[in-house]
């Protein structure tokens, strides 16, 4: 889970998943060389973890195997609520029954597990809920859930002996306050109002042109620009039914507006390099950046 | 899971606005503005501060990467790496918090991936001496600037909250240094190698010229002799590094 965390956080582009996986994975590396310090203690080699069967392996494979760019839900749902609510629920388990003269060393790792992985699935659920506003992302997450835990359920769970419920619901609970270390408040999402009012009247006549196909015959674009621009919107090869701005930044006086361009079959994203003239905002270069078929597609 | 990634493969929200570092230096020069934020005016402050937001973010995710990616390298280095992933992602809240105290909006300048770029070497040596020693060597000077500035025009804030962050900065110098040297321990050839990746990194991270041996009000980026040597720079590689920028005169 280390690992993997580790690893998604650049694959993710939502910043509150991002931010979420790089608050977790010290706590989760913690974790780990407690119990690899504990193991020798108890007559096995240091720091070596080995899976309980191989159906576990492959409930991780499964899990880790979330790893494209639009699959955040999969992976904030696979750890937040399924690998860690079970880790609490085993963890809880354990503690209940580990005996308090004999196991103090263990029962001082399980309580602090128990309470960090209580925290981090509650946040991450937190996130999750942000990420599944539609219907759609909530089936999505609702079904890999649901081939996890089977997957799970067929390994018997970490240990392997099936001897817990995979998670109960009874030994999640934590007080918001307490999640709130584990979560970063991010800036709203863009507002395109930042642009300013010229500069916004020159895009929307730019979104006009492109949906109507008549960019060509726009005098929005410097002359000496002009094929470089219609070229790079030739290779978007889609009708544009709807543009919109979903970035804005400044290089000096230049301003870099980055639009999305929704085609019938296509999402593309163009990023416009603004310069201001005599005659108002030109298009002094463009650049498709992005495509990708509509069905994949999500606004980020 | 994949390992290691290609670098095209590093995830934004879209309302990120991505460049090459080239053409941004390029585009500003055009326009008669220095190619690095000189620390000058209010606004190149908030380019300042926002330029090392990214940074905070790509370092994040190439430690995360490094955690991911060397699962047989010694389990102590996969601890110090994860422990960087946490201050890093501390160091963006830091910055997020800076930049809306400095009046910024996230994504209102370009990101460039020149620094995720070096986070992606494929061997852990080199990935420490580069990240580690080079770019964090670099966070020290730049932080070190910023903190002076900060404190002559009396804004605490942004004083205190960069101090705090240089001083995990150092930390992470001194990590890079140890794991360049266990990782290497005995592998003469492999360790030559991932040195010379640094240098490549500091020689780029000269920005042709910006970063210098002088005064902090002098020089758009001044080198921190002393942070450098809190990290564990010894005096050679300091001076190294200052011959270096010597010739560094072209972006």
């Amino acid at each position: 889970m280390l690992r993997a965390l580790g690893g998604w956080i650049a694959l993710t582009p939502e910043l509150p998943a991002k931010l979420l996986f790089g608050r977790h994975v010290w706590d989760c590396a913690q974790h780990a060389d407690l119990w690899g310090k504990r193991l020798p203690e108890l007559r096995a080699p240091a720091q070596q973890s080995e899976p309980a069967n191989l159906r576990m392996v492959k409930f991780m494979d499964l899990l880790e195997s979330a790893e494209g760019p639009r699959q955040t839900v999969e992976r904030v749902a696979g750890v937040y609520r399924v690998l860690k609510p079970h880790l609490v629920t085993v963890y809880a388990h354990h503690l209940a029954n580990a005996n308090p003269v004999y196991e103090p060393p263990t029962r001082r790792i399980l309580e602090r597990c128990v309470e960090e992985e209580r925290r981090h699935a509650a946040a991450g659920a937190m996130v999750l809920a942000r990420l599944t506003r539609d219907d759609a992302a909530r089936e999505r997450q609702k079904t890999w859930e649901q081939q996890l835990l089977a997957q799970l359920g067929e390994a018997g769970g970490v240990t392997g002996d099936g001897a817990t419920p995979l998670i109960d619901a009874a030994v999640l609970a934590v007080s918001p306050h307490a999640v709130k270390q584990d979560l970063v408040d991010v800036p709203p999402d863009f507002d395109p109002a930042v642009l300013e009012p010229e500069l916004a009247a020159a895009v929307a006549a730019y979104g006009a042109a492109l949906e109507s196909g008549q960019l060509a015959a726009e005098s929005l674009v410097e002359p000496s620009a002009r094929d470089a621009v219609l070229a790079e919107h030739d290779r978007f090869g889609d009708r544009v039914r709807r543009c919109r701005v979903v970035a804005l930044a400044a290089v000096g006086r230049h301003r870099l507006v980055k639009v999305r361009l929704d085609g019938a079959r296509m999402v593309g994203y163009v990023q416009l390099r603004f310069v201001r003239t005599d005659a108002g905002w030109r298009i002094g270069a463009a650049e498709l950046v992005r495509m990708e078929p509509v069905d994949v597609a999500p606004a980020l | 899971m994949e390992r290691p990634i290609a670098y095209d493969k590093l995830a934004r929200e879209d309302r990120f606005v991505r460049m090459r570092a080239r053409d941004v230096a390029e585009l500003k020069v055009s326009q008669g503005l220095p190619p690095f934020p000189d620390l000058s005016t209010h606004d190149s402050m908030r380019e300042r501060v926002h330029g090392i937001l990214v940074g905070e973010l790509q370092a994040m995710e190439g430690a995360g990467r490094t955690v991911c990616d060397f699962p047989d390298a010694p389990w102590e280095f996969t601890l110090d790496m994860a422990r960087q992933v946490w201050d890093e992602s501390r160091h963006v809240e830091t910055y997020l918090g800076l930049l809306e105290h400095l009046g910024g909006r996230l994504g209102e300048f370009p990101e460039t991936t020149i620094l995720w770029r070096c986070a992606c070497a494929e061997d852990a040596a080199a990935r420490v001496a580069g990240v580690n020693r080079g770019l964090e060597g670099l966070a020290c000077d730049v932080f070190n600037q910023l903190i002076h500035i900060a404190g002559k025009i009396g804004d605490p804030i942004l004083e205190q909250s960069v101090d705090y962050v240089l001083a995990d900065e150092i930390t992470h110098v001194r990590m890079g240094s140890r794991w360049l040297n266990e990782l290497t321990r005995g592998e003469p050839e492999r360790r030559r190698k991932a040195i010379e990746f640094q240098e490549t990194i500091d020689e780029r991270f000269n920005l042709g010229g910006t970063r210098q041996d002088g005064q902090h009000d002098v020089v758009p980026i001044s080198i921190a002799k002393e942070a450098r040597k809190l990290a564990g720079f010894t005096d050679e590689e300091i001076e190294r590094l200052i011959k270096s920028t010597q010739r560094s005169q072209v972006y």
